[in-house]
């Protein structure tokens, strides 16, 4: 048996056992995804699809990293600021004592991933918004996170129904990972616009693109048109 | 080495040679003192690729730390929807007897310290129905009034934790030129190792057929997905198809779309209060450093 035959053979069988594995697992994959294929065959009351394309369903979120801020409650401080005509500043205790909401939202994550039907509870934009009487030329909410991370979201976007300062999922604390104490909630937009560790709220004029908005990523960043990168 | 004619020195002629012979030696001597001491040139032409393969390998000995760093973060971080590269964490429940708004903080401590065998807590904070208990690295929050507890910590994984944060260039400062540093190693080591050997192996022909195989596949995968923009061009097409509501399919129209609907408890995107100005600008300054 020749050298150059055994390297050859090598090759082959190295070959073919890479792309069964990976065909195996692939196959593995999609038969047991039941929840994704469920998933996209609802529609939302919009008339959009209830998956966004290229997500598939998860049960759990998933952690995908980030400076963590110091995730106790009583280090936690939202600012509510920027054009606004009162800013004021909230901690844990004052959050709560706002009037609260707890609705059942999708979030999908820009990797991939979505998790649908999370019991969020907390302080809608809106109401803080209302609190802090923003100004007419306001066009812009900054979310603002530990370490300097934020996020930019549209006005009327931010101040959805949806979209909250939210300290709780499926009746849990978020765990440190997940942004606790506090984080926020965009929900019809990628996940990466709900900023963990949140530290405050900032109305603004011009845009400011955010962390991951001026690291590649889509500005806007609506899933349903799949504007994942800029 | 000048062959006189023979016997040119033995008919008794006068020894004209010798100067001859002198001038005969000279190049002996300058070949052999180039070959004691060549030009810089003839140096470079002679060894070039031997330097070559031992900077290769010295560079490669520097580089192997960080590659390792990189690559085994590479793959940690390449599948974060997958696991947690840089934490392993837990989180569980447990249910206790409720506890009123009523009862002294000291004492609602006591009640949850007893019945979940806990320690004495770092720092205790109590809000509306909550009661915190931290502790190194773990927090027990407690819903007074159901009596849940959700009891939850996490660790730094070893070496992933620190090399993930390398990968991620999130301390700044020094790491973004060594960072840049190592960068320009891997080029050095890329393309010298296009030219460490010559002949069938180097890059005549398996060198030429792996190196092409190797930038064929990223220019491949740039094709057969579309690239950066085939997104863009995948929503275009389908505004084309099926415009959605507010949405002509113009690229170049403002990123701005309706508010949800306030009565739809699941998401929406309309609302009967949006003007549908869909010529709003979109004011977005240059792009700035982000604070991290």
């Amino acid at each position: 048996m020749s050298r150059a035959w055994e390297r050859r053979q090598f090759l082959k069988t190295a070959a073919a056992g890479t792309a069964f594995l990976a065909l195996g697992g692939a196959l593995v994959r999609l038969a047991a995804d039941d929840l994704t294929r469920d998933a996209r065959a609802e529609t939302r009351a919009d008339g959009k699809k209830r998956l966004p394309p290229g997500q598939r369903v998860i049960e759990k979120l998933k952690p995908m990293g980030g400076d963590e801020g110091s995730g106790d409650v009583k280090d936690f401080r939202l600012r509510v600021h920027g054009l606004v005509k009162n800013p004021f500043e909230l901690d844990y205790a004052a959050l709560l004592k706002l009037p609260q909401v707890e609705q059942k939202v999708d979030v999908h994550c820009v990797t991939g991933w979505s998790m649908l039907d999370g019991l969020w509870k907390g302080v809608t934009v809106a109401l803080l918004a209302e609190k802090a009487g923003i100004k007419s030329e306001a066009r812009h909410v900054i979310f603002e996170a530990a370490h300097g991370y934020t996020a930019n979201v549209l006005l009327k976007e931010a101040l959805a129904p949806q979209a909250m300062v939210t300290y709780r999922l499926n009746g849990k604390p978020f765990a440190r990972k997940h942004g606790a104490p506090v984080r926020g909630l965009v929900p019809d937009l990628y996940f990466w616009k709900s900023a963990k560790w949140l530290t405050g709220i900032r109305f603004v004029k011009n845009d400011e693109p955010g962390y991951w908005e001026t690291r590649g990523y889509n500005n806007h960043a609506d899933p349903w048109k799949e504007e994942r990168y800029a | 080495m000048h062959e006189g004619p023979a016997g040119a020195s033995s008919d008794g002629a006068a020894p004209v040679s010798e100067p001859k012979a002198k001038e005969d030696a000279a190049p002996q001597k300058a070949s052999a003192a180039s070959r004691l001491n060549p030009s810089f040139t003839t140096l470079v032409r002679k060894r070039w690729r031997g330097w070559l393969r031992s900077i290769h390998r010295d560079v490669g000995y520097l580089a192997v730390g960080l590659t390792v760093i990189y690559a085994v973060s590479g793959l940690a971080i390449n599948h974060l929807q997958d696991w947690d590269p840089n934490f392993t964490g837990f989180q569980r429940e447990y249910t206790i007897a409720p506890i009123g708004a009523d009862v002294p903080d000291a004492e609602a401590v006591a009640r949850v310290r007893e019945a979940l065998h806990l320690g004495v807590p770092r720092d205790v904070y109590r809000a509306g129905d909550e009661l915190h208990l931290t502790y190194d690295g773990r927090t027990v929050v407690v819903y007074g009034d159901s009596g849940q507890v959700t009891d939850q910590g996490q660790s730094p994984r070893f070496f992933l934790r620190v090399a993930n944060w390398l990968h991620y260039n999130r301390g700044k400062k020094a790491w973004t030129y060594i960072a840049d540093g190592y960068a320009v190693l891997l080029l050095y080591l890329a393309i010298s190792g296009l030219f460490m050997i010559k002949g069938k192996l180097g890059l005549r022909w398996r060198g030429l057929l792996l190196a092409g195989l190797g930038a064929g596949i990223p220019t491949a995968y740039v094709l057969l997905s579309g690239g950066p923009n085939a997104n863009e061009r995948k929503t275009a097409d389908a505004s084309a198809v099926a415009p959605s509501a507010g949405d002509d399919g113009d690229d170049n129209e403002p990123i701005e779309r309706p508010a949800p609907r306030a009565t739809t408890p699941g998401p929406a995107t309309d609302t009967p209060g949006d003007d549908g100005d869909d010529d709003e600008p979109i004011e977005r300054p240059p792009v700035r450093t982000p604070p991290r």
